[in-house]
């Protein structure tokens, strides 16, 4: 079940990279056609990072204690002192921009340059940010495989 | 005096994230250089994260409330590029410092 859940996080997080890079495209031609899009969306991606957010954290809190000790014991204990760390901690930051997505959304992108640029900065940001917490996930994940293979 | 495109709440909480990110990253150093810190972190809701997020999280909207009385309730002025370098180099900054610390210092 653990497994299941930790899996869960991932592909809410992935949902939420998928729809940044979409915002992206769209506020780069925005227009008041698909203004209506880019506003669902926004919430879109708010909601699927929350819910990654809450998942894990669930996880993190009652499960990880358990992978944790295989990696500090295993060949790569820098995947839990250095990348469950960092991400643990700049993952708070991917939230705060993500539920910033539905306000920044609400302005008119159409018409005010500011806004889809605001947007740009914002989505971009959420992508890659997104991309580089599911890069250190895969390295942790790697941290338990490699302190199992060695046990 | 300068003014923008972005409606009241971009901009209260834009400002709000950046500051906040920077905060996050000082709870970060803190917590961890500090046992006293940590622990009590650790007993307000039984993990040191969760506390952590739910600091975090509080310090944002209250922030942002405030940005947003700003001007007697107009919120703050600010250029829309000068709120994007502001945001943007609030999440880099951030970034740099929980990178930097658990790279070089921990």
């Amino acid at each position: 079940m653990n497994e299941i859940i930790l899996m869960t996080h991932v592909l809410f997080g992935v949902g939420c990279m998928v729809a940044a890079v979409w915002l992206f495209v769209d506020v780069v031609n925005a227009n008041e056609g698909n203004l209506a899009r880019i506003r669902r969306l926004s919430w879109g991606a708010a909601g699927l990072m929350w819910l990654a957010f809450v998942v894990a954290g669930y996880w993190y809190v009652t499960a990880y204690k358990v992978d944790k000790a295989i990696i500090l014991k295993g060949p790569w204990p820098f995947a839990h002192a250095f990348v469950m760390e960092t991400k643990e901690h700049l993952v708070i930051m991917l939230l705060l921009l993500v539920t910033y997505l539905p306000i920044a959304a609400s302005n008119n992108l159409a018409t005010s340059k500011d806004a889809r640029k605001l947007m740009l900065w914002v989505t971009g940001m959420i992508a890659l940010l997104a991309l580089a917490m599911d890069g250190e996930g895969a390295i942790i994940a790697m941290g338990v495989k490699v302190g199992l293979l060695t046990k | 005096m300068e003014n923008t495109t972005l409606s009241k709440n971009s901009v209260s909480f834009g400002l709000a994230l950046a500051l906040v990110c920077i905060i996050n990253a000082i709870i970060v150093v803190v917590k961890e250089k500090s046992d006293a810190v940590m622990n009590g972190m650790k007993k307000i809701t039984g993990h040191h994260w969760t506390t952590h997020t739910v600091m975090v999280l509080a310090l944002f909207f209250l922030f942002a409330w405030g940005f947003g009385r700003a001007n007697n309730g107009k919120g703050t002025t600010i250029t829309g590029n000068r709120l994007i370098g502001t945001l943007v180099s609030g999440v880099v900054i951030a970034g740099l410092i929980i990178v930097g610390f658990y790279l070089l210092a921990d």
